[in-house]
């Protein structure tokens, strides 16, 4: 048995914990304008991480961000999972495949893609403009929202895929059951099928949020300089400012932050539908 | 208030008819069985009581109530799955109480009837276990407690038994019977087991390829089938083709004339004779001949030949010094049966039989 998943454990340790270990042991180090990075061990750059407020507004702007787009891929997608769970075998391939398919677009090219559609020139202001209907372009790109929808449009499939092979779990009957003892389809949802999907809610969220959480090219290329989440305020410090004991110092307190409120989040809901 | 009545109902997916203009009447406190083999159309037909197919043509009455366009929670019907479709994550008593706290039943007296419909299944002492933590059996009753509780206006059951093992089968069969004559349940069942309907029911309707073939009690069905395909399906039964030639006698077309129950509306076809209204004897002289004897317990099967007919014939195994027990393949045998016991169907194709006109039940 363990044979079997040591290939695996080898990997995982080679390229996850190897790295990891190393950035945890440079977040500790001095740096310093003349040599870069001083061997050392000290807390200073956390501290200084969370003493300074533009960092504290980077993560509550991260935060915020992956907490709403987490929610709003939640209502978005569960209606699409029921639907998909519940189809017909026929169209159910087709559906899952499309589903899939942006997957198979990098999350640049699709950023690019929002552009060429939210951007200044892009083709709704164009439109916009041909119509005569604004003079001066509408500020769609380089917002917050801006940002929102193009997370939510890259985090969808992975919400929707994991919800309907959740709900294909409940059988139909039971829902059955429930409008035969006088259930309504909200309190059908409501009673059977929420409770029911609630364990593949919790992990389709979990994992939504660790990706928005991290959340990189999209930021970058559709919040503009103005907006700022974490990925890329780590990256900066380590290509822009060279200064990688802080960059390391805030990808842990990233990661940490995740990691917490993911924990969190499952215990508590967990025990909320706990029998 | 409690009847339900069924009026050309119909049910096509695109050219295939799945269900073709059944029409049904169960009066109140009735158990009528849906009888039929794989694909004949008895679940959609429960499914369009429920009211979770709709049907393309044709009526729902529950209770004088026409509810063809309801949807399935306005409908009053309670229904038993197949699987039961427990709701996973609800104590037995939460289960059985969602009808009633749909039905906005305060909490205590949902509690006392709750509790009252545990009882009636025997399940009171299992009140706060998941059904994950039951046996099929008790899942069973307790999806027949989810039902009844809510005391529907008609009572639906899908191959109630055909998850339970040939023991708990017959079992817990009667147990629902004697539920359903006690509460008064007006009842329609599904099932493609004849002896559980036979068992079961007060009427019976066969049905085939989405038509009601017959509709009658057990003793009809069997008795008076309606045509060969009922005799078919319902028990064993030889048909022999040929033509009636007097009041009581039917000619085989392989020429042997046989005895057959005088009936003026039935001049020729098959000749309709259950195996266990044969008489077989050894004979010397006899006409038939035996093929095979198989000996089966309590029950010893004779199959026959009867001038090229082949006929199968069931009696109790006689006591060993019986001549009978004595034959080998390839004797010559006497085979008889009383005229009453030999019917006269039309031949007619099972499929274009014209339905037999439901007797309008006593009200
Ligand atoms: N959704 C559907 N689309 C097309 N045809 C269907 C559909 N549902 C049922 N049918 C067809 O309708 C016919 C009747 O089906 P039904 O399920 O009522 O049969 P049944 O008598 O319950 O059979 P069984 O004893 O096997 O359960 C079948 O021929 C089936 O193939
Ligand atoms: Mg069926």
């Amino acid at each position: 048995m363990f044979a079997l998943i040591l290939p695996a454990v080898l990997v995982v340790a080679a390229l996850l914990v190897g790295p990891m270990v190393l950035l945890a042991r440079i977040s500790l180090n001095q740096y310093s304008a003349t040599q870069l990075m001083i061997e050392a061990t000290t807390a200073q750059n956390y501290l200084n991480a969370v003493a300074d407020p533009y960092y504290r507004g980077v993560m509550l702007t991260t935060l915020v961000m992956a907490f709403i787009c987490t929610a709003l891929t939640l209502a978005l997608g569960f209606p699409a999972a029921y639907r998909l769970a519940r189809m017909e075998s026929r169209w159910k391939s087709l559906v899952t495949v499309l589903t899939l398919i942006p997957l198979l677009v990098g999350n640049v090219v699709r950023a690019a893609g929002w552009l060429g559609l939210l951007g200044n020139d892009g083709l709704i202001n164009a439109t916009l403009r041909g119509l005569g209907l604004t003079s001066e372009p509408l500020r769609l790109v380089y917002t917050p929202g801006a940002v929102a929808v193009g997370t939510i449009a890259v985090v969808l499939p992975y919400m929707i895929l994991t919800l309907s092979s959740v709900i294909e779990s409940i059988p139909r009957a039971v829902e059955e059951a429930a409008a035969n003892l006088g259930a309504s389809a909200f309190t059908v949802f409501r009673r059977v099928v929420w409770p029911l999907a609630l364990p593949g809610t919790v992990a389709g969220c979990v994992l939504v949020f660790i990706l928005c959480m991290n959340t990189y090219a999209t930021a970058v290329l559709l919040g503009g300089s103005q907006f700022k989440m974490m990925a890329p305020a780590v990256y900066d410090q380590f290509s822009k400012g060279m200064n990688w004991p802080f960059g390391a110092a805030l990808a842990f307190i990233l990661l940490a932050a995740t990691l917490v409120l993911t924990v969190l989040g499952t215990a508590l809901l967990g025990r909320r539908y706990a029998r | 208030m409690g009847t339900l009545l069924l009026d050309g109902v119909s049910k096509r997916y695109g050219e295939a008819v799945a269900v073709d203009r059944v029409d049904l009447d169960i009066r109140q406190g009735e158990l009528v069985a849906l009888l039929g083999p794989s694909g004949c159309g008895k679940t959609t037909t429960l499914r369009m009581v429920a009211g979770f197919i709709e049907p393309t043509a044709g009526r729902v009455v529950i209770g004088g109530r026409d509810v063809t366009r309801l949807p399935p929670y306005a409908r009053d019907t309670g229904m038993v799955f197949q699987s039961y479709a427990l709701f996973p994550h609800m104590s037995v008593a939460d289960n059985v109480g969602f009808g009633l706290e749909m039905r906005k039943v305060a909490r205590a007296e949902r509690d006392r009837r709750v509790a009252e419909a545990l009882r009636l299944v025997r399940l009171d002492a299992l009140a706060d276990r998941l059904p994950r933590q039951l046996s099929g059996g008790q899942q069973q009753r307790v999806a027949l407690a989810r039902a009844l509780v809510v005391s529907p206006a008609v009572f639906l059951l899908d191959e109630p038994l055909s998850n339970l093992d040939a023991k708990l089968r017959a079992e817990v069969g009667l147990e629902i019977r004697e539920l359903q004559k006690r509460l008064g349940l007006t009842t329609l069942m599904v099932t493609h087991d004849q002896d559980e309907a036979l068992a079961m029911a007060d009427r019976l309707v066969v049905m085939e390829h989405g038509r009601v073939l017959q509709v009658g009690t057990a003793e009809d069905l069997y008795e008076r089938p309606a045509n060969t395909f009922v005799a078919g399906f319902v028990g064993r039964c030889n048909l022999l083709p040929g033509a009636r030639e007097g009041a009581d006698v039917f000619r085989l077309t392989s020429g042997a004339a046989v005895p057959c129950a005088p009936d003026a509306a039935a001049p020729g076809g098959l000749l309709a004779i259950r195996p266990e209204r044969i008489e077989v004897a050894p004979d010397p002289a006899g006409a038939g001949r035996l093929r095979a004897m198989t000996y089966l317990g309590g029950r010893t099967e004779y199959h026959l030949d009867l001038a090229g007919e082949a006929i199968v014939a069931v009696s109790p195994t006689p006591l060993p010094d019986d001549p009978r027990r004595r034959l080998n393949a390839g004797d010559p045998v006497r085979i008889t049966w009383i005229p009453d016991a030999a019917r006269v169907i039309p031949t007619a194709d099972a499929a274009s039989v014209t339905p037999t006109p439901e007797k309008s039940p006593a009200r």
